[in-house]
């Protein structure tokens, strides 16, 4: 089904956010073994602008991210992505949904080895069975400056350029939001800063929505704006933020 | 090390059970093979001791030779009657009873078909209704006089014939209307062992056996305090020469011990097809073992990074094999008795009644079983234990856990020389003298040879053999890449079907090259219009020759009869023939000679075997009848084609002169001159109404029949064959599975960005379709090769043609598709359920 009609048929407040969530709680097991991940959190990710998510580790981001980005469920709470609320999809909708509307890039296994590296960009596209728009694939490839390398396997393509071609995959779809979580968190920090100037170009040229996680503060201030995360729930926020600020921030956090 | 390999083995629960599984099989087939002939040996065994039970000692005239296994098992002489007074006479004898028996088949009279035959005999006996004698009367009279009958129970309840019933009996001479007026039983059983029988009194049986004044054997009971052997001995010293005294329990041991020599061919044959299974399951044992190694890698590195030796991390593999081994080999003991029960209780439901006997579990038999269960597994895990040996600790430092991709180069020396010793083995076992072990031998290391070496193709015939998948879009794709990127792993996954198919394929072909053998043997042969048969393997009375003969629309009749005898120190098969008439119905292409010497003394050799045998004409050739002992032929004529008549020929003269039992195994007629075939049919068939168990058949009508009797074999064979082919797929199952473990995070990732369940479903499916359909394809090559290989060899023994029968292979590979599609349902199903979280977890 066209997701567009989803879209009219279901309630809820209009909002110009990309992404929110609503009194988000998630808890892994039960009982004793019982962990809240997420402790109550309500947050709106903008249009058109780079978040960066950073909290000490098992402070939740991962948890949120996977939440917001239908890969988990909460236990409690509402995620929507732009009117649809994901918590009221099937199991079917919700892949449609990621394969339509949204982007990702992981930390590792972002690509599928037996395919190119053009393959994997546009696997989302063969996925649904859609004709690569061309003129869009092309600015894409452009722009991660990998069109030498598009014939090579990922095995034969450094880390920095498997993210790179991850990050160009997450984008070909023009998703209406991309969720990242640690993208440069295997790679040394020049290929780190060539991907993160490719996601802020992405955001500035053309209007891509990012939702980034991660540790480190010089890649944080790529982004427009900075969401702190401890033990579950929001410890502040910071937009224009900069490698210092940030590392001030955390410390606070961390204490 | 010890704890380390537990470990592993239990962690690893539905791998496991499905990796037992291809072994348990086997070693079932094995164990279930021994149990079932067993427990036969022991029944048949029990079955004739219970049957002389009553009696002491038995007269009977000696036999030349035991004839075991063949159609007419006693071929001995009757004696004159008149010997009970004889025996009578003897101090100690209580009482003597003289037997006859012989063919004699009961017509069902509600359809007006002749019982039984295909299988066990059809068994006409004197009965003087003593109650000590074996026979034992269920319900009824004994029958008296000319007229009267008794039946066995199973056939009395299986057809519905009650006492006062009038039942037609057919003998070898002319047949007869009885009326039932018993029905009687063995102790128990209600049959002997699937036999029908029809019983008389003493002198009826007489008539109707054609053995006026002659008795086959005397049952003799002794008096109180005298032993058997005692009453031999006395008996024996007033016998007349030829004629012998044994005791009845030496009687029922050689009765059960022809049996039992017989049920050795049928054990044998089975466990051919237990070490097919055994040897497919090995197959999978070797590549699960492969796989479980590469995922264990760098745990293995870590092993070996803290101290283990290569030796310790060989024994700890092995180890883990022959546990698996064993477990699988007890599960499969179990499994075979469990078979072999369900296999007693099939026969039953088939009318073969015999009396219960319990399950014989020898020690042999669980020792043979688990011995190769555990020798299969650890034979296949030597491979992969040397690899996981051979991982460097540096692999645990290695990010990516898998290990460097290995060249496949060194596979071609290899597999070359394992093919060309393979072909080798199998080229000395067909032409070179050699034994069937090394035909079998030669193919298995075939069937190694080729599936090392289809590693190497399976890149470019994946791509081919998947290109069709293209219409199923990226899941089609995948499952196709999937399938190219560990050649030897799909290698040996489809070599393991290879194997199944392969046989199948050669079993196909081998029939169809028979078929079309026997099509071009009866163009050649063959100039009769009309061919009578018998519905059982008995054969038929002399009759139905005698009524063809007075038919003015028949021109030539011609009988053929045969008989096991020994020659030159084997067994042979001799045939008898009417000399006046066979050059009319047969085409023998006389070498030297002529068919017109046959007569009196004469005999006709194959030229091949005369020459062998180094027998030109007018020399003597002994043929040893078990009736009348060894007789002087003499070397008349040689002719090349042995497919109607086989080796030897003699007249029919000589025929009725030296065999007890006179029943056609064949008539053949042409239509008198003037009279079509048809007209001749038709006058034949109606000619013929009273020998139900005569069939006539035209020519056209002759070949559908030899072909269908290839066919029942070869559909029973393949039958059997079907059990590797299902231990196949449990392989694709198997592999699949372990593959999907090991891409798990590649499955999660196609899931987080998009791709639905069915798609990831599609994409399981597709690999597993194009695994099987490779393993397909190689093993309808290896079986078309076989099968070439095998006619070539047997094309100077009746199967000069050799024929592919095209629509039976499609079907094949077809159907091996769709198996593999199937097999790769459970995988996929899994796959499409791996939780998107879990695979994308960076550990
Ligand atoms: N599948 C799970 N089962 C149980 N607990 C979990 C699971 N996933 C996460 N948790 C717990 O939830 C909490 C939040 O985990 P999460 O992975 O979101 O943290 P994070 O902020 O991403 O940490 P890091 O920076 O180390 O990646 C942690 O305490 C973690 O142990
Ligand atoms: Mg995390």
């Amino acid at each position: 089904m066209d997701t567009s009609t989803t879209t009219t048929d279901l309630p809820g407040p209009p909002s110009t956010a990309a992404a929110r969530a609503e009194g988000l709680r998630k808890v892994y097991g039960s009982g004793d073994a019982a962990v809240e991940a997420l402790r109550g959190i309500t947050i709106a990710f903008e249009r058109e602008q780079f978040t960066a998510i950073m909290g000490p580790s098992g402070s939740g981001k991962s948890t949120l991210l996977h939440v917001m980005a239908g890969l988990d469920t909460p236990t409690e709470g509402r995620v929507y992505v732009g009117d649809v609320d994901l918590t009221t999809l099937s199991e079917r909708k919700l892949t449609q949904l990621r394969r339509d509307r949204l982007g990702f890039v992981f930390q590792a296994f972002n690509l599928v080895p037996t395919l190119t590296a053009a393959e994997n960009i546009t696997l989302p596209l063969d996925i649904a069975g859609r004709k690569d728009e061309r003129g869009w694939f092309d600015v894409v490839v452009d722009t991660i400056g990998l069109r030498d390398r598009l014939r090579h396997r990922p095995s034969e393509l450094s880390g920095g350029q498997q993210q790179r071609v991850a990050a160009a995959r997450a984008l070909v779809t023009r998703p209406e939001i991309v969720f990242a979580d640690e993208p440069t968190g295997n790679l040394d920090s020049r290929s780190g800063a060539e991907l993160l100037s490719f996601l802020r170009q992405a955001v500035r040229e053309v209007g891509q929505t990012i939702v980034m996680v991660t540790h480190d503060p010089v890649a944080a201030s790529y982004a427009d704006r900075v969401v702190f995360l401890a033990d579950g729930k929001i410890a502040g926020e910071m937009t224009e933020p900069t490698a210092e600020r940030i590392l001030d921030h955390m410390k606070t956090l961390e204490a | 090390m010890w704890r380390a390999t537990f470990k592993s083995l239990l962690a690893r629960k539905v791998r496991l059970l499905l990796t037992t599984l291809s072994v348990v099989l086997g070693v079932g087939f094995v164990a279930g093979t021994f149990v079932l002939t067993d427990t036969m040996n022991a029944t048949f065994d029990q079955l004739f001791h219970n049957l002389t039970k009553n009696t002491d000692v038995i007269v009977q005239s000696r036999s030349a030779f035991d004839s075991a296994g063949s159609n007419n098992a006693d071929q001995r002489e009757p004696m004159p009657d008149s010997i009970v007074h004889t025996i009578e006479s003897v101090n100690g004898v209580a009482k003597a009873i003289p037997q006859v028996n012989g063919f004699a088949q009961i017509v069902d009279p509600a359809t007006g078909k002749p019982i039984g035959g295909m299988g066990p005999p059809a068994i006409g006996a004197s009965w003087s209704g003593d109650p000590s004698e074996a026979i034992t009367l269920r319900s009824g009279a004994a029958p008296h006089g000319p007229d009267e009958t008794a039946i066995d129970a199973a056939t009395a309840r299986k057809y519905g014939i009650g006492l006062g019933d009038r039942v037609k009996i057919l003998f070898e001479g002319p047949s007869h209307l009885f009326t039932v007026t018993g029905i009687v039983g063995f102790g128990q059983a209600d049959n002997l062992a699937g036999a029908t029988l029809a019983v008389f009194d003493f002198p009826t049986a007489q008539r109707v056996l054609d053995k006026v004044g002659l008795a086959d054997a005397v049952d003799v009971q002794a008096d109180p305090g005298i032993s058997a052997t005692t009453l031999r001995d006395r008996v024996a010293a007033v016998l007349p020469k030829g004629i012998e005294a044994i005791t009845a329990t030496d009687f029922a041991d050689q009765q059960a011990g022809q049996i039992q020599s017989a049920l050795g061919f049928f054990r044998t044959a089975l466990l051919v097809f237990a070490v097919v299974a055994l040897f497919v399951g090995g197959f999978i044992i070797l590549n699960t073992f492969t796989i479980i190694v590469t995922q264990r890698t760098r745990e293995l590195a870590l092993l070996r990074a803290i101290g283990a030796s290569r030796g310790q991390v060989t024994r700890s593999v092995l180890l883990e094999a022959a546990t698996l081994g064993m477990v699988a080999g007890a599960i499969g003991v179990v499994a075979g008795i469990g078979i072999a029960v369900g296999l007693q209780a099939l026969l039953g439901a088939f009318g073969i009644d015999l009396p219960s006997t319990s399950t014989q579990i020898l020690p042999r038999t669980v020792i043979v079983s688990l011995a190769a269960g555990l020798l299969v597994t650890v034979i296949a895990s030597v491979v992969p234990a040397r690899r996981a040996s051979a991982v460097a600790p540096v692999e645990a430092l290695r990010a990516d856990g898998a290990p460097a991709a290995r060249s496949l180069r060194r596979r071609v020396p290899a597999g070359i020389a394992v093919t060309a010793a393979g072909v080798g083995t199998l080229a000395y076992g067909l032409v070179g003298g050699g034994a069937l072990l090394f035909v079998g031998l030669g193919a298995a290391v075939t069937f190694v040879g080729v599936a090392i070496l289809s590693a190497l193709i399976v890149r470019p015939a994946a791509t081919a053999v998947g290109w069709p998948l293209r219409a199923l879009g990226l899941p089609g794709r995948l499952g196709r890449e999937n399938s190219r990127r560990n050649p030897r792993r799909t290698a040996s996954t489809s070599g393991a079907l290879m194997v199944g198919l392969g046989l199948m394929a050669f079993v196909a072909i081998f029939g169809a090259s028979v078929r079309s053998s026997v099509d071009h043997v009866i163009a050649d042969t063959v100039r009769a219009d009309l061919f009578l048969s018998s519905s059982s393997f008995e054969g038929f009375g002399p009759d139905a020759a005698q009524v063809l003969r007075t038919l003015p629309q028949i021109d030539a009749v011609s009988e053929f009869r045969v008989v096991q005898a020994r020659i030159a120190g084997g067994n042979a098969t001799v045939t008898g023939v009417d000399p006046s008439s066979i050059g009319r119905v047969a085409n023998l292409e006389m070498r030297s000679g002529s068919l017109g010497a046959l007569r009196g003394d004469a005999v006709l050799v194959q030229a091949d075997t005369a020459a062998e045998h180094g027998w030109s004409l007018g020399d003597p050739v002994r043929i040893e009848f078990a009736r009348t002992g060894t007789q002087t032929f003499t070397l008349a004529g040689t002719y090349e084609r042995d497919e109607i008549v086989g080796q030897y020929v003699i007249p029919m003269s000589a025929f009725e002169a030296n065999v007890t039992t006179q029943l056609d195994q064949a008539v053949l007629a042409t239509a008198a001159p003037g009279t079509s075939v048809a007209e001749a049919e038709r006058a034949a068939r109606s000619a013929l109404t009273d020998f139900p168990n005569v069939q006539v058949r035209n020519q056209a009508e002759f070949r559908a029949q030899q072909a269908k009797q290839v066919d029942a074999a070869m559909s029973l064979i393949t039958a059997l064959l079907l059990l590797a082919v299902l231990i196949s797929l449990f392989g694709i199952v198997n592999t699949l599975g372990l593959s999907i473990h090991e891409r798990r995070h590649e499955i999660g990732l196609l899931r987080a960005v998009g791709m639905s369940r069915a798609q990831v479903r599609r994409m399981v499916l597709a690999e597993s379709a194009i695994v099987a359909l490779l393993g397909a394809l190689l093993g309808t090559a290896v079986g078309i090769f076989f099968g070439w290989a095998v006619q070539r060899s047997l094309a100077d023994h009746g199967v000069s043609q050799f024929a592919i029968p095209g629509g039976q292979l499609a079907l094949y590979v077809a159907l091996a598709a769709v198996a593999g599609v199937l097999a790769g349902f459970v995988p996929a199903v899994r796959a499409s359920r791996l939780r998107i979280l879990d695979a994308i977890a960076y550990e």
